[in-house]
């Protein structure tokens, strides 16, 4: 018993833990030098609860990580009709957060559903196309059902609204299928359709505010004071940091409060301002590592299933990264998606780590189930 | 369990083009942040600095004023507001009534003046009283914690250390208008600001670019919202960065002798008047004057409704300045002049007897003289000394008023003296030419009789008389007058002085000079002299004494009627004009009192006032020993008189009839 006990945690794959671990704690002094100067007292010890969620967290993955990815497959439409339940909760009786309902409130839990949709998407999806023929090559049609699951979600989450988590939800969707071999001929009509739809969603679909952030992103000095302000202070603040940056605890857009939200959507301009570029190249080498890592396990996998959930939970990884730098270094139209691991939220600290719980059940399973 | 191999092996090159575009993705980020923070990093550092710094104006202070004595005239002082910031303000109500109580105002008003500045934003701190006493500050700064929000801010104001003392003269700063902000930018090339505060009258005025100094800037580090932080990180951020010290204002050192200033305002005290008072070798100006005046400290601390309202409602208007900017007719001040062209036109010599009528004809029109019956004949000398008007018509009627002018302007009538102050007025010396020209009536030579005596269309300021007095007691220079002798930079580097300068060497006839200057003395310091009774003791002044006529065509009644007697808005001004001392002058003094009545009850004594002072602090010895020459000529006059006196009661005792002449002096001129 103990022998099997020690083999196990000699097998256990940590390198999803320890590379979590390591961009947790680059997140954390961050997310300390951000707030440290805040006069809050509130906001001063956002770090300390940040912390406990990752623990929380690392818990939670642990737990996760004991258990074989076989139940997980069996789990995995349960787990999708019980979210997109609670999402249909959150319409009905959601809480109020920042003009949007995106909260359920069990006691004094507060609970963010969109959130876990992303792994319940990953893990429906993964399921999905590993039922349905599983050697062929995707057609279009094929893509009928998967979308389907997509959708479904995505509009609850849109009419929240939470515009970016909705899109998160296709660009999994796009990602999982791409990996599930989506012919290239039907990737550029989908591409097509994208551009068609998305256009027809901004002239009918989209409320002001959205439709302003998007304007913002093509001109931020329009107005530079208003809706413009956030991303030209942003961009102020990543160049201002040149090579090496100013140094820890020395940025002065965040101490000075001309980032607002900088505990949370700008992190990584604080991050760039105060570290330089030097600094960003060893973080970008972080989640490299780690994105690369999933890859690596998903191309390796001896199953079907693991090996489409792990680039399915790869996706949401990768996704936030992207768009979350992209959008505040002036790539990409303001979307309020956090920078795993960095931006200060329990619900998204979980999240990802349940994505490496069971990114690493996955790993574990080669060798141990 | 769900697939084989073989299908994963298929999904590898899926997961190595995922990877690749993933590579990809993060190559764009990496290229972008090179973009931001190397390409252009340097400049975005540049704004992240600007971003966090305020340019804050550094205010120059300006330039002190001394005297010439090197007595400090005008100071900088800091001051106090009150002032309350919204940002901060807590338990609205609480605080805002003690705040009201402590400034001793009304909490409605405290309301109405943060209503005023609601627009604003919340940061900006609202002025709620200014000028706040030292115990006010202190019952503020103690109460900090109990009333969010309040706060002192310090200014500098500027002081006139002698109040209303020649208020006139150093002018009052008060911040640049609208109106004049576009004019005085393109004057000065000189950016200017609302809330700069800039000279509006007299030196302050003429001066200001000298006084201002140059405003620097400092950079302070502000928050997103613009509130200032309490320090300034002094790290390599800053690099590249630097104030500018703000250069303090030059000083200025006047010409102006402050016992002398002093001596005349409170001699002109409670009456409307000026007084001019200049050094005969440099026209430099000792004294000057103008009442009722008003406290230009008032102006830059900030004027309250109460005070602007209780200048502008003043019907003797404190703000003209009666010196330099007023003119009015000289009366027989003027008569000097006269007696110069007659006697360098021939058309009297200096022992020209003409009897003094009381009444002289020209034409249809009948001239007075100011005394009604006639008494002897007398020369130049003693008609100068009597004011005789009789006299001076009778050398008028022979005489061009055009060559009349041309001694006047000699003297400086007519056109301004060149004093670089603000607003000078050029008085009038009425030629043919010039009143066909405004008239277009040829000239009248009853006019020119007028005019010899100071009426009609002759006007002078009290500068121009005294001034051309000065040119009397120095046989003929005439100076530009002067205020400011130095200019030193705030280290007491001299920059600048002034010299004087010479307007003309006025060469007249060695005797007309000695006729016309024995007259003036004689006014004096002879006993039928019209200044004799208020010479003082001690001056050896010569002087003139004159009656500006308030109302025209007088009848002889209110010719003769007492001046005291009649309402205050139609008395004569009275002026006197001297110089001294005789023997070797160095001062000359023109003053003039409005509605005073006689130049030698109202005017006389103020200007005696103001040679004493400067005979006293300058001449000490001279003035002790001519006071005693003087007394003991008073002394033994009035013995004499007595004397005489004694006799004629005798007499009239005797003969049991009406009593003589009282003493005149009530009443002369």
């Amino acid at each position: 018993m103990n022998r099997a006990i020690l083999e196990f945690f000699k097998k256990y794959d940590y390198t999803f833990m320890v590379t979590m671990l390591a961009i947790f704690i680059v997140g954390v002094l961050n997310l300390y030098s951000a707030t440290h100067s805040h006069s809050s007292a509130h906001m001063q010890n956002l770090f300390k609860s940040q912390i406990l969620w990752f623990s929380l967290a690392n818990v939670i993955a642990f737990g996760i990580s004991m258990f074989p990815p076989k139940s997980m497959f069996r789990l995995a439409y349960w787990a999708y009709a019980f979210n997109v339940l609670l999402l249909i909760l959150v319409l009905i009786m959601g809480k109020e957060g920042m003009g949007a309902q995106r909260w359920l409130v069990f006691g004094g839990f507060r609970l963010q559903p969109s959130e876990l949709m992303k792994i319940s998407l990953a893990l429906a999806l993964a399921r999905y196309y590993t039922k349905n023929s599983p050697e062929k090559e995707l057609y279009l049609k094929d893509l009928i059902v998967p979308f389907i699951i997509t959708i479904i979600p995505t509009v609850l989450i849109v009419v929240q609204p939470d515009l970016g988590t909705g899109l998160l939800l296709l660009l999994i969707f796009l990602v999982v299928s791409f990996y599930k071999r989506l012919r290239w001929k039907s990737i550029g009509v989908i591409v097509l359709l994208g551009l068609i739809s998305g256009s027809v969603m901004y002239k009918f679909g989209l409320k002001e505010y959205q439709k302003k952030r998007i304007l913002t992103f093509i001109d931020p000095y329009a107005d530079a004071k208003g809706s413009g302000y956030n991303a030209i202070q942003s961009e102020i603040a990543i160049g201002s940091g040149r090579w090496f940056g100013k140094g820890f605890k020395k940025s002065s857009q965040a101490s000075l409060n001309y980032l607002p939200e900088n505990h949370t959507d700008f992190v990584f301009s604080i991050y760039n301002e105060e570290h330089g570029f030097f600094g960003s190249v060893v973080l970008i080498s972080l989640y490299i590592i780690l994105l690369m890592r999933f890859i690596w396990l998903a191309g390796s996998s001896l199953r079907f299933f693991d090996s489409i959930l792990a680039i399915g939970l790869m996706a949401i990884f990768f996704w936030h990264t992207f768009i979350n730098m992209s959008m505040v270094m002036g790539l990409m139209p303001i979307v309020g998606l956090p920078l795993p691991l960095m931006s200060y939220g329990g619900s998204s600290i979980l999240t990802f780590g349940i994505c490496i719980g069971l990114v690493t059940s996955i790993s574990n399973s080669r060798n141990l189930f | 369990m769900f697939g084989d191999e073989e299908l994963i092996k298929l999904h590898r090159k899926r997961a190595t083009q995922v990877a690749n575009i993933i590579l990809v993705c993060f190559g764009i980020i990496l290229l972008r942040l090179w973009y931001l923070q190397v390409y252009k990093g340097d400049q975005y550092h540049k704004f992240s600095i600007q971003n966090r710094l305020r340019k804050e104006i550094a205010r120059a202070p300006r330039g002190m004023i001394y005297s010439t004595n090197d007595q400090l005239l005008v100071d900088n002082i800091p001051r106090f507001d009150a002032v309350l910031t919204r940002q901060y303000l807590k338990n609205k109500d609480e605080t805002l009534n003690r705040l009201a109580s402590i400034l001793d105002m009304d909490i409605k008003d405290v309301k109405s003046t943060i209503k005023k500045h609601s627009s604003q934003a919340r940061y900006r701190p609202i002025i709620i009283k200014k000028n706040i006493s030292l115990k006010e500050v202190a019952q503020i700064e103690t109460e900090n914690a109990s009333l969010p929000g309040v706060s002192v801010d310090t200014f500098i104001s500027r002081e006139y250390v002698d109040g209303e003392v020649g208020a006139h003269l150093l002018g009052y700063i008060s911040e640049i208008s609208q109106q004049q902000l576009p004019k005085y930018r393109s004057r000065d090339k000189l950016d200017y600001h609302l809330g700069d505060f800039i000279g509006q009258f007299g030196i302050e005025e003429e001066m200001d670019k000298t006084l201002r100094g140059e405003n620097g800037f400092e950079y302070v580090e502000v928050d997103a919202l613009g509130r200032k932080k309490k320090y300034i990180n002094t790290d390599n951020l800053f690099q590249g960065i630097q104030d500018k010290m703000p250069r303090p204002g030059k000083n200025l050192k006047l010409t102006i002798d402050r016992d002398m200033q002093v001596a005349a305002y409170e001699a002109l005290k409670g009456k409307s008047g000026s007084l001019v008072a200049l050094d005969v070798k440099t026209g430099k100006i000792l004294t000057m004057v103008s009442t009722p005046a008003f406290d230009p400290s008032q102006f830059s601390r900030g004027l309250t409704t109460e005070y602007w309202n209780s200048l502008i409602t003043n019907e003797e208007n404190p703000l003209r300045d009666r010196s330099i900017q007023e003119h009015f007719s000289p009366g027989s001040t003027f008569k000097p002049f006269t007696a110069i062209a007659a006697l360098e036109e021939g058309i009297i010599n200096p022992n020209t007897k003409i009897r003094c009528h009381g009444t002289y004809r020209l034409g249809r029109r009948v001239y007075h003289s100011w005394k009604r019956w006639g008494t002897e004949k007398v020369n130049v000398r003693d008609a100068l000394m009597q004011s005789c008007n009789i006299f001076f018509y009778k050398a008028a009627t022979d005489m061009d008023i055009d060559s009349l002018a041309k001694y006047a302007k000699m003297f400086g009538f007519g056109q301004r003296s060149g004093i670089s102050l603000p607003r000078e007025v050029s008085g009038l010396i009425p030629t043919k030419e010039w009143k066909l020209k405004r008239n277009g009536i040829p000239w009248q030579q009853g006019e020119t009789l007028s005019c010899s005596i100071g009426q009609s269309y002759v006007l002078t300021s009290t500068l121009q008389l005294a001034n051309a007095y000065a040119a009397l007691a120095t046989k003929g220079k005439l100076f530009k007058p002067y205020v400011v002798d130095e200019v030193f930079d705030y280290n007491g580097k001299l920059i600048k002085k002034y010299e004087p300068e010479l307007i003309r060497e006025i060469e007249l006839k060695d005797s007309t000079w000695n006729a016309v200057r024995e007259g003036l003395h004689r006014v004096v310091n002879q006993p039928k002299g019209t200044a004799w009774w208020r010479r003082g003791f001690g001056n050896n002044m010569a002087g003139k004494t004159g009656t500006s006529q308030v109302i025209r065509a007088q009848s002889a009644e209110n010719l003769y009627s007492k001046c005291s007697e009649m309402p205050y808005e139609f008395r004569h001004h009275g002026v006197f004009v001297a110089f001294a001392p005789y023997d070797d002058p160095k001062i000359a003094v023109a003053a003039l009192v409005e509605h005073g009545c006689g130049g030698s009850t109202a005017a006389a004594p103020v200007v005696e006032k103001v040679v004493s002072q400067y005979m006293q602090k300058y001449l000490p010895e001279k003035h002790k020993e001519f006071a005693k020459k003087e007394k003991a000529q008073y002394l033994s006059f009035l013995r004499k008189r007595n004397a005489a006196r004694e006799k004629a009661k005798k007499e009239n005792e005797a003969q049991e009839s009406a009593s003589g002449a009282e003493d005149d002096s009530a009443q002369e001129d």
